[in-house]
């Protein structure tokens, strides 16, 4: 594994031997990582790796065979009741497909969390879900219905409903996955705006280089062979330092990654 | 439910005449707010209002130690409630961290919208009157042209017997009817047993329990068993398909086979009708059978021993009876899967589309059920049929 030089800060998250996977089939085996707070962390890798799966053990949906996650010190998979609903609020969560609430208007949607957990008053909700909807470019869409708005518009929505209740932490699953790159580039400059200026701690599954470039200050790539990590640290040292060549392709978007696992014989395409 | 926190947020308002101060100390978060926002601007709105000229508002913000999003939205209210009043405001220390968060929403009027922002247009009852009678004819027109469709489908399968997809047609058919013969049995005995009762009641008054047999066999065959049939498969299976070729629409299945070249009513709904088709006569002559059966175990308790039962129920009931009962089931069956299958296809977008497929596809069954029904007592009472 490639590391490079980190600074030290107090960890928020810390993953420690951590299996993902279930039955026999086992992703990712012995994971160990921190994120530490304030950071943008990345969780990189080829498709199939288990990226999802493991941001869904770190999010408390699945419980890992093997190992703990420690959310600001408390142990997600053993926690319960009180404790466990305590640090889930800790966190906001935004899905690879939004996963807005059908039902609801964008505003009603990102109101949802502050209704359950505050006691503000029905005005003060909506213009804290205003504030959000702003942040992703979406005010003008409040009285939206999720079905009314193209994917790319769930997706933000789906990351201000993340961040209703001001989270520690924000998981977002592919987040510029299905936006244009001017929306993409948007989304990545408010991402580095919430952190440098709230100091909240995203945790962000993506294969986009030029996101990961923009906004990582760390990241870690997962392998399938290997069922572990391959390389740790900033995406711009591990790309001109890394020995490993597999992390070095990824950099460089190396096609002959995706030319070996499908099997390809390179003398059988177009030239 | 409020969630335990630790932090704790003060807001200290001082007002003399047109000069007002706010210090905030402590934590500001969407927890610590609760209440504190409602009562600060309450003061604020009060002042304002005993305050006609130019007020000026500071917040001293040196004793924060921490401001998120909903402390920073707290702030924006005050600042647009001054602004609205046309008096000054003024942060006073404000770390310069959460400036920029402060000044990206511009301009902050955008977060406080009018009433009449809705961008759902609003109609008047004539306006939604013509929309209602619109989209009703709309939805017949619909109907007419998918009754077309399935009609030259199943003359398509008539004659490329071997294309049909008999696999799903068995395993629809299996699911629809095997699944369903526990509570179409449950149902179809109970209305025996109640029937028979009902009955043998005023019967007996004229010392006619005997008759009985005669009454609910007849009821049982020619009305009751096809209709309780089509109900439950109404509320089974209708909605069943609805909600599957619904969620199919949803995420594009449907589409995905029309631009593959694929009749998606030759591949979804024809399966599914043929198997409503046969489902449903079956299902019903099994409710008659059991429906007789319980009323004759019913009658055991006036002394109306099963052969006497049988005997009557013999006499009465003739083939034409019977067929009645299961044309109408075939009708039925139709109706059902048809439908179901129709509502289906027509679902719009997302989860709560789904749903509302679902409930549109027993209700229009059960509304078409119920006329066909109508319609078949007015045609037998003419043709005796």
């Amino acid at each position: 594994m490639t590391t490079s030089p980190t600074a030290t800060a107090e960890n928020i998250i810390e993953v420690k031997d951590l299996t993902v996977g279930y039955g026999s089939n086992i992703v990712l085996q012995n994971l160990n990582f921190s994120v530490k707070r304030g950071e943008v962390f990345v969780i990189l890798g080829g498709s199939g790796c288990g990226k999802s799966s493991l941001l869904k053990n770190m999010i408390g949906l699945y419980d890992p065979p093997k190992g703990s996650v420690l959310i600001e010190g408390q142990d997600i998979v053993t926690a319960a009741g009180t404790e466990r609903q305590n640090i889930l609020t800790r966190f906001g969560v935004m899905y690879q497909q939004g996963a807005l609430f059908g039902s609801m208007s964008l505003l009603e949607n990102v109101r949802l969390f502050l209704e359950e957990y505050t006691q503000l008053s029905d005005d003060e909700m909506s213009l804290i879900a205003r504030c959000k909807l702003d942040l992703v470019g979406l005010l003008p869409f409040e009285a939206f219905m999720p079905s009314e708005i193209s994917g790319g518009m769930q997706k933000r929505a789906a990351i201000a409903r993340a961040m209703a209740l001001d989270p520690d932490i924000l998981f977002l699953d592919e987040p510029s996955a299905g936006l244009d790159p001017i929306t993409s580039a948007e989304l990545d400059q408010t991402i580095l705006s919430i952190s440098r200026n709230l100091g909240i701690t995203f945790v962000v599954v993506t294969h986009e280089l030029p996101s990961i470039y923009t906004i990582a200050d760390r990241i870690i790539m997962l392998d399938k062979n290997t069922k572990g990590i391959i390389a740790e640290g900033d995406p711009r040292w591990l790309r001109e330092h890394s020995d490993n060549p597999q992390v070095r392709r990824f950099f460089n978007r190396g096609a002959d990654i995706a030319l070996t696992e499908n099997n390809l014989h390179p003398e059988t395409l177009p030239a | 439910m409020p969630i335990n926190n630790n932090h704790n947020a003060l807001a200290d308002w001082q007002s003399e005449g047109v000069r007002a101060t706010l210090k905030l100390t402590g934590h500001f978060n969407a927890h610590t707010l609760g209440g504190l926002w409602s009562k600060t601007r309450n003061d604020q709105t009060a002042w304002l209002k005993s305050n006609d000229a130019s007020t000026q508002l500071s917040i001293d913000l040196a004793q924060v130690s921490y401001l998120d999003g909903a402390g920073i939205a707290f702030i924006i209210d005050l600042k647009h409630a001054q602004e609205a009043a046309g008096g000054s405001f003024t942060l006073l220390n404000l770390d310069a961290r959460y400036e920029p968060l402060i000044n990206q929403y511009q301009p902050v009027n955008n977060l406080f919208p009018t009433d009449d922002s809705d961008h759902h247009d609003r109609t008047n009852l004539i306006e939604r009157v013509g929309k209602g009678m619109y989209e009703l004819a709309e939805d017949a027109k619909l109907q007419t042209v998918f009754v077309g469709q399935i009609a030259s489908s199943i003359g398509w399968a008539v004659r490329y017997p071997r294309q049909v997809r008999w696999n799903d047609f068995i395993n629809v058919a299996v699911e629809a009817g095997v699944a369903a013969l526990p509570i179409v049995s449950l149902v179809a005995f109970l209305i025996g047993v109640i029937l028979a009762f009902q009955s043998a009641i005023g019967l007996k008054q004229f010392g006619a329990e005997t008759f009985v047999a005669n009454l609910v066999s007849l009821s049982i065959f020619r009305e009751l068993g096809p209709l309780m049939t089509a109900i439950l498969l109404a509320g089974r299976s209708s909605a069943a398909f609805a909600a599957e070729i619904g969620t199919m629409t949803v995420n594009n299945e449907v589409d995905a086979l029309v631009t593959g070249g694929i009749d998606p009513i030759r591949f979804l709904v024809l399966p599914r009708m043929l198997a409503g088709l046969l489902v449903a006569p079956i299902l019903s002559l099994f409710s008659d059978l059991i429906g007789i059966f319980a009323a004759s175990l019913t009658m055991l308790a006036y002394q109306i021993p099963f052969v006497t039962f049988y005997e009557a129920v013999l006499k009465t009931i003739h083939v034409n009876d019977i067929m009645s009962g299961l044309t109408k089931s075939l009708l039925f069956g139709l109706i059902i899967a048809g439908v179901g299958c129709l509502r289906g296809m027509q679902t719009g977008t997302g989860a709560a589309a789904v749903g509302l497929s679902a409930t549109r596809a027993v209700v229009s069954s059960l509304i078409l059920i119920v006329m066909v029904d109508g319609l078949f007592a007015y045609i037998s009472y003419k043709t005796g049929f």
